[in-house]
């Protein structure tokens, strides 16, 4: 019964944020698709990909070029960064204001001071930050689904991007829950987004640097950014080994979160 | 473990080299209401936490409710209202989504809030504001009201009348009077002597983290020395009377002393051989015994 309460706090404390996050991810998704459709954009965006520098195609996936087409161009959309940073606020947001944000604040006192287990609160900052992704995942693809409703493409399906949705969910999820280790372990949600902000950074840029830097290529796996390719999501589906390896990471971090969580004093 | 309200044993905290709390073993009976002196850093609010199971003990166990506090078990908590020192809240929400959320954490109806909220003149218009624009005391009669408006069998209130004018403070006294008519069990901690001297059956005192004392207010106040005041009519020898108790003023005419209780018979009659114009005693107050405490 306390999870339900929390989870009905975590809502009423961070819903405001929500609608505008999701609606941003809904019009950018959209305007993706509005973007595709221009055979003139297309094609002048072949030739610019063509023209650039290779550390720029390592940035945005070589494999673009292959799909710049209009079903390429859509799935860029989900690897943007803006779309990236929609989904970091709230993967950051959500778990550091849980647990470490209520430990700094000393409101933790009154929550802890109830009948509600420390796995309770774990399990109640999970839900509101899966929760919140599934709508803001849900809210890019609704995005993608109006835009190619409106201007159908032809051999561009909106179905085709609901696993690339899934992919944005699953790799901000995995995030939003190494989040949620992070926060269990701070005394401050400033220390907690710093860190997590740190981790997502760091993740991204060591992607980044170990497909244009092949000494350090053998360091890309690494990365959570690895494991989200979204031009192979929209080409193959989801792949096995990248859905084992968010699980993988999520129930690890989430096992030393109910750990040190349980432990720790507040 | 008893089915006592509170019950701990060699209870202990340290923070790396600072021992917050060291080996106290203490009883709070049903229905009584107890308070927990001490200065800043004592140990009181490390105490209130260890009860609570917010922090964990580096040495002892507790119990609370017959429930030890290192149980994964948390339903004891839901007889338990908690006031914290440091009063703060969620500053977008208002005072009354404040209560309803916490009345539902704990499960039970809020059956006392009414009742709670009139003693405190807490208004519905100042409940449907946001707590941002609360005052500290407003933040503090919140305190009080999420605490108990439960109507839990133990409180636990770490410095309850901070910030609260003297009317208020009345009608948190008559909550208190209710509380223990009701068979409620209230622990609090103070920094106000008069107000554990008025509402409380028995004292406890910390003084760097160690319990030095604990018993009834009147029994602490026995157990401490009296000051006697005795003025002469002609010169006398007051070093001779040095050997009663302390002696604070040392005039030929003027005596002042701190006496044990036991030792008065006898420095009466000595007196009563000296030319003596007028003799006090006083009684010391709460204060004065816990400043004796701390000197």
């Amino acid at each position: 019964m306390s999870v339900g309460v929390l989870l009905r706090h975590h809502v009423r404390l961070n819903r405001v944020p929500l609608v505008p996050l999701a609606a941003g991810l809904a019009m950018f998704e959209w305007m993706m698709t509005f973007v595709a459709r221009q055979p003139a954009v297309s094609s002048f965006l072949t030739t610019a990909l063509r023209a650039a520098p290779p550390e720029f195609l390592s940035l945005i996936n070589q494999d673009l070029l292959t799909t710049v087409g209009a079903q390429g161009i859509i799935g860029v959309g989900y690897t943007h960064p803006f779309t990236l940073i929609m989904m970091a606020v709230w993967a950051v947001r959500v778990p550091c204001a849980a647990l470490a944000g209520e430990v700094g604040r000393g409101t933790m006192n009154l929550v802890a001071a109830r009948p509600v287990t420390r796995a309770a609160q774990i399990a109640a900052a999970l839900l509101a930050l899966l929760g919140g992704l599934t709508v803001l995942a849900a809210a890019a693809w609704l995005g993608t689904v109006i835009g190619l409703l409106g201007r159908p493409l032809q051999g561009v399906s909106a179905w085709r991007y609901l696993p690339v949705a899934v992919a944005l969910w699953l790799t901000f999820a995995t995030f939003g829950i190494v989040g949620i280790l992070v926060s269990s372990l701070s005394r401050e949600a400033g220390t907690a987004i710093a860190w997590l902000s740190g981790v997502m950074a760091g993740s991204y840029v060591l992607d980044y640097a170990a497909r244009v830097w092949p000494r350090i290529a053998s360091l890309r796996p690494l990365s959570l950014f690895r494991y989200y390719e979204p031009q192979q999501v929209v080409r193959s589906g989801l792949a096995g080994s990248d859905l084992l390896m968010f699980a993988a990471v999520a129930a690890v971090a989430l096992l030393i979160a109910f750990v040190c969580f349980g432990r720790r004093d507040l | 473990m008893s089915g006592a309200p509170i019950r701990t044993r060699g209870l202990g905290k340290r923070y790396g080299r600072v021992q917050a709390l060291d080996d106290l073993s203490l009883d709070v009976g049903q229905g009584e209401v107890f308070g927990f002196l001490g200065p800043n850093g004592a140990g009181k609010t490390t105490t209130i936490r260890l009860l609570l199971g917010l922090i964990r003990p580096t040495a002892g166990e507790a119990s609370v409710l017959g429930q030890p506090v290192s149980s994964r078990a948390v339903a004891w908590r839901a007889e338990v209202g908690f006031l914290p020192g440091d009063m703060t809240f969620w500053p977008r929400l208002s005072g009354l989504e404040t209560l309803d959320f916490l009345a539902a954490l704990a499960g039970r109806p809020a059956d006392a809030r009414a009742g709670l909220l009139d003693r405190l003149a807490l208004g519905a218009a100042e409940l449907a504001r946001p707590v941002r624009t609360y005052s500290d005391g407003m933040k503090q009669k919140l305190g009080l009201v999420q605490a108990l408006q439960c109507s839990p069998r133990l409180a636990l209130l770490d410095e309850p009348t901070k910030g609260l004018d003297p009317l208020v403070q009345q009608g948190f006294y008559e909550i208190l009077a209710d509380a223990r008519a009701n068979g409620a069990t209230v622990f609090l901690s103070s920094h106000v002597l008069s107000e554990v001297e008025r509402v409380c059956d028995r004292v406890g005192m910390l003084r760097a983290g160690r319990l030095v004392s604990v018993g009834d207010v009147e029994a602490l106040r026995r157990a401490e020395r009296r000051r006697v005041r005795a003025d002469f009519t002609a010169d006398v020898d007051s070093a001779a009377l040095a050997h009663f108790g302390d002696l604070v003023v040392g005039h030929p005419r003027r005596v002042e002393l701190l006496v044990a209780q036991q030792e008065i018979p006898a420095l009466v009659a000595r007196l009563g051989m000296l030319p003596l114009a007028d003799l006090v005693v006083e009684r010391p107050s709460l204060e004065e015994a816990f400043l004796e405490h701390y000197r």
